[in-house]
């Protein structure tokens, strides 16, 4: 019987808010997401399958650890693989104060320097691949002083109840440097974790689609295993798989520097 | 036994001992240790003869082991073949390298040579690299001010990615986090200079170069180097900061230039009594500092640096040696732009003053030069194209040097350029102008 509703209520599609009692509003359910538990510091390997629209393949593995100093949220990313970028190093300074820019590095094994670079460039494609600085960034949370939020609807992603929340840019500039007009997201009401993303350019025309499909516990942390998005301008895809997640070893203060920049991955 | 021998043994008496004593657990060995590397071939072709300029071959397979948990050990080898042998004819005689950081030349076009070969390890909060590496200090983007740790070699003048260019030094490289700051400590016994291009090699310095009055004989003596690892040894340290949003840094290197100081004099040549150059090293002392930081779109970055006791080469036949002593202050201001979807734009201002104004310098007492790099990438990052333009505005000379590169698959990568030089044959970059070539390449990575 439980079955057949739940087939009931996917084939009926999105129910407005109007049409429900008690869901919450945008900004309850991005409250919610936003104070979801992420650690306060955390080690994974990362790897992105990069898929063009002739699915021609490239892949690359990363080793990352992020850690919380206070409200300010600092990480670091290495590539592990291929072998002709390995040793390339991302690390990022995230301050809590939304008015004061992220400092940002990047070293490149080729030159054997760590390079400032502008945060100015937050939608700007991820090393390549399908999601933007800022989306990365933000990993599973949304920002709040970005967008202006509402609940549009309710639905089932893979078998879970999702509010289908609704994000426009506070302005236009924001707008521009998101590369977003609107981004919709499938918020599952019980973990508070996106479950599936649309997302339109800022000519309002189809852009992206996110799928994440695979949430996990890890040490008591519902943690993003597996994610997949997609351009559907140009076609590309990246696939995103996290691993060997551990939110439990200490993640040393000095992994966050640029002398541990220059130093390449940690791991092998 | 020289002190870099005895060096290399004690290294490797140690590894060896400490290999042995992780060999009872061979899983954790193979955890322990990984093998990866690169094999590039590339293909330049002169586009105003259309003879081939060089068509190389060059493997560097790098292998890590972690010794234990605290002594990791990275060796990184290259073996090089160019068919044309014209970058280096023949087998040069590396007079300028010291031994132990010498190629293996097998035949005229095939070289073996251990790059890179260091341990690293914590001692309480100091981080120590120990072994043959590269020490890359400054901000710039091939213009150097600091970077002058590593010798270069100039087989093909700058146009080879200074990764391969830079020569590996045996070097012990301590860190020592001080607070917010970290010291970084060198002493380097390995006297190894610049690798300059024989004389019937394609990129061979012709400019800037003294030359004796026709029908006068002349020749040239073998270098005088420095020949002892302690007394002649250089010594460095950076003291690093992040402050207040800004890269900080001050840099102090006591050295060898690494480029030959050639004095004149009169003597006996091969021809009867002549001119006689002796080319040899001088010491300097080199106090500078970097700094950068971002502003929105823009970043800032720049480093400056004086150095004590250049010399110079001077046309006044009255000069008893051919060479004046003088200061030389050396700055690069460097701005990145982000402003541009996918793009990077990038300009800088490189600027030498001598502080010595004496008549008949080769050079002009200030040298301005300016480059523009641009960079955009398509298709996420698989198709780069970019363009690099360095100008010399004392002699309207440079270079100018665009590529398309494509990520074929993630171990494939191609691309194709041209390196175009322009301007004076006097002018550094000028006197190359007949060697604009265009190049092709492919890089597999394993």
């Amino acid at each position: 019987m439980k079955r057949l509703l739940l087939i009931a209520f996917v084939l009926a599609g999105p129910v407005s808010v109007a049409e429900l009692e008690g869901a919450p509003s945008g900004d309850e359910v991005v409250a919610n997401i936003n104070a979801r538990d992420e650690g306060e510091f955390v080690t994974r390997r990362l790897t992105m399958r990069l898929v063009d629209r002739r699915g021609k393949e490239r892949e690359r593995e990363t080793f990352g650890y992020r850690r919380y100093f206070g409200d300010e949220k600092r990480s670091v990313i290495y590539y592990l693989s291929p072998a002709n970028i390995k040793d390339t190093g991302f690390l990022t300074f995230d301050y809590a104060d939304p008015a004061k820019d992220d400092d940002q590095w990047l070293y490149l094994p080729a030159t054997r320097k760590s390079r400032r670079i502008s945060s100015s460039d937050r939608g700007d494609s991820f090393l390549g691949t399908d999601l933007s600085y800022d989306d990365m960034k933000k990993e599973s949370k949304i920002s709040a002083e970005d967008y202006t939020q509402e609940t549009v609807g309710e639905a089932v992603v893979d078998g879970h109840h999702c509010y289908i929340l609704e994000s426009l840019p506070v302005d236009e500039k924001t707008a521009k440097e998101l590369g977003y007009g609107k981004v919709r997201g499938w918020v599952d009401s019980k973990i508070w974790m996106v479950r599936k993303s649309e997302f339109w350019d800022v000519r309002m025309n189809p852009l992206k689609t996110m799928h994440v499909s695979d949430i996990r516990q890890v040490d008591g942390i519902w943690t993003v295993h597996k994610m997949e998005v997609k351009n559907t301008k140009s076609g590309h895809t990246t696939i995103f798989t996290f691993e060997d997640v551990d939110y439990k070893a200490d993640v040393p203060e000095d992994v966050f520097s640029e002398r541990a920049l220059r130093r390449g991955a940690p791991v092998r | 036994m020289g002190l870099i021998t005895k060096c290399v043994a004690i290294v490797l008496v140690g590894v060896s001992a400490l290999a042995v004593a992780e060999e009872g657990d061979r899983d954790s060995w193979r955890d322990r240790t990984s093998f990866s590397g690169t094999v590039e071939a590339e293909w330049g072709i002169e586009t105003t003869t259309g003879d081939t300029q060089k068509f190389e071959i060059q493997i560097l397979p790098e292998w890590n082991f972690d010794l234990t948990d605290n002594l990791a050990l990275t060796m990184i080898g290259r073996i090089r073949v160019d068919a044309i042998d014209d970058l280096e004819p023949g087998r040069p005689n590396q007079g300028e390298i010291a031994w132990p950081s010498r190629r293996w030349l097998i035949g005229d076009p095939l070289e073996l040579e251990l790059r890179e070969f260091y341990v690293e390890t914590s001692v309480g909060e100091t981080y120590l690299t120990l072994g043959k590496q590269q020490v890359v200090w400054g901000q710039a983007d091939g213009l150097k001010v600091l970077d002058v740790v590593n010798p270069q070699d100039f087989r093909e003048f700058v146009l080879d990615d200074f990764e391969d260019s830079r020569i590996p030094l045996w070097t012990v490289n301590a860190e020592i986090p001080i607070k917010a700051l970290t010291l970084q400590l060198l002493w380097i016994p390995d006297l190894t200079y610049h690798n300059i291009p024989e004389f019937d090699a394609t990129y061979a310095f012709e400019s800037n170069v003294p030359t004796a009055p026709p029908f006068i004989p002349f020749a040239i003596n073998d270098f005088d180097r420095p020949n002892n690892p302690l007394k002649d040894s250089d010594v460095g340290a950076r003291l690093s900061a992040f402050v207040g949003g800004w890269d900080l840094t001050l840099n102090y290197f006591y050295h060898y230039d690494d480029t030959p100081v050639v004095r004149r004099g009169f003597g006996l040549t091969e021809l009867g009594f002549g001119i006689v150059a002796q080319p040899g090293y001088e010491r300097t002392h080199l106090i500078g500092g970097t700094f950068s930081n971002a502003f929105g779109d823009l970043t800032l970055r720049g480093e400056v640096g004086y150095s004590t006791n250049k010399f110079q080469a001077t046309e006044n036949l009255l000069d008893r040696d051919g060479v004046v002593e003088t200061g030389e202050l050396a700055y690069v201001l460097g701005f990145d732009w982000f402003g541009f979807s996918e793009t990077f734009v990038s300009l800088q201002l490189f600027q030498s003053v001598l502080t010595d104004d004496s008549d008949g310098l080769l050079r002009d007492r200030v040298e301005t030069n300016l480059s523009l790099n641009l960079q955009r990438d398509f298709m996420n990052d698989s198709l780069i194209a970019e363009a690099l333009w360095v100008h010399n505005i004392n002699h309207s000379d440079g270079f100018i040097r665009p590529k398309i590169s494509y990520e074929w698959r993630s171990d494939t990568k191609v691309w194709a350029g041209f390196d175009i030089f322009y301007g004076s044959e006097q002018g550094l970059f000028g006197q190359y102008d007949r060697r604009d070539r265009a190049v092709l390449g492919i890089e597999w990575s394993f």
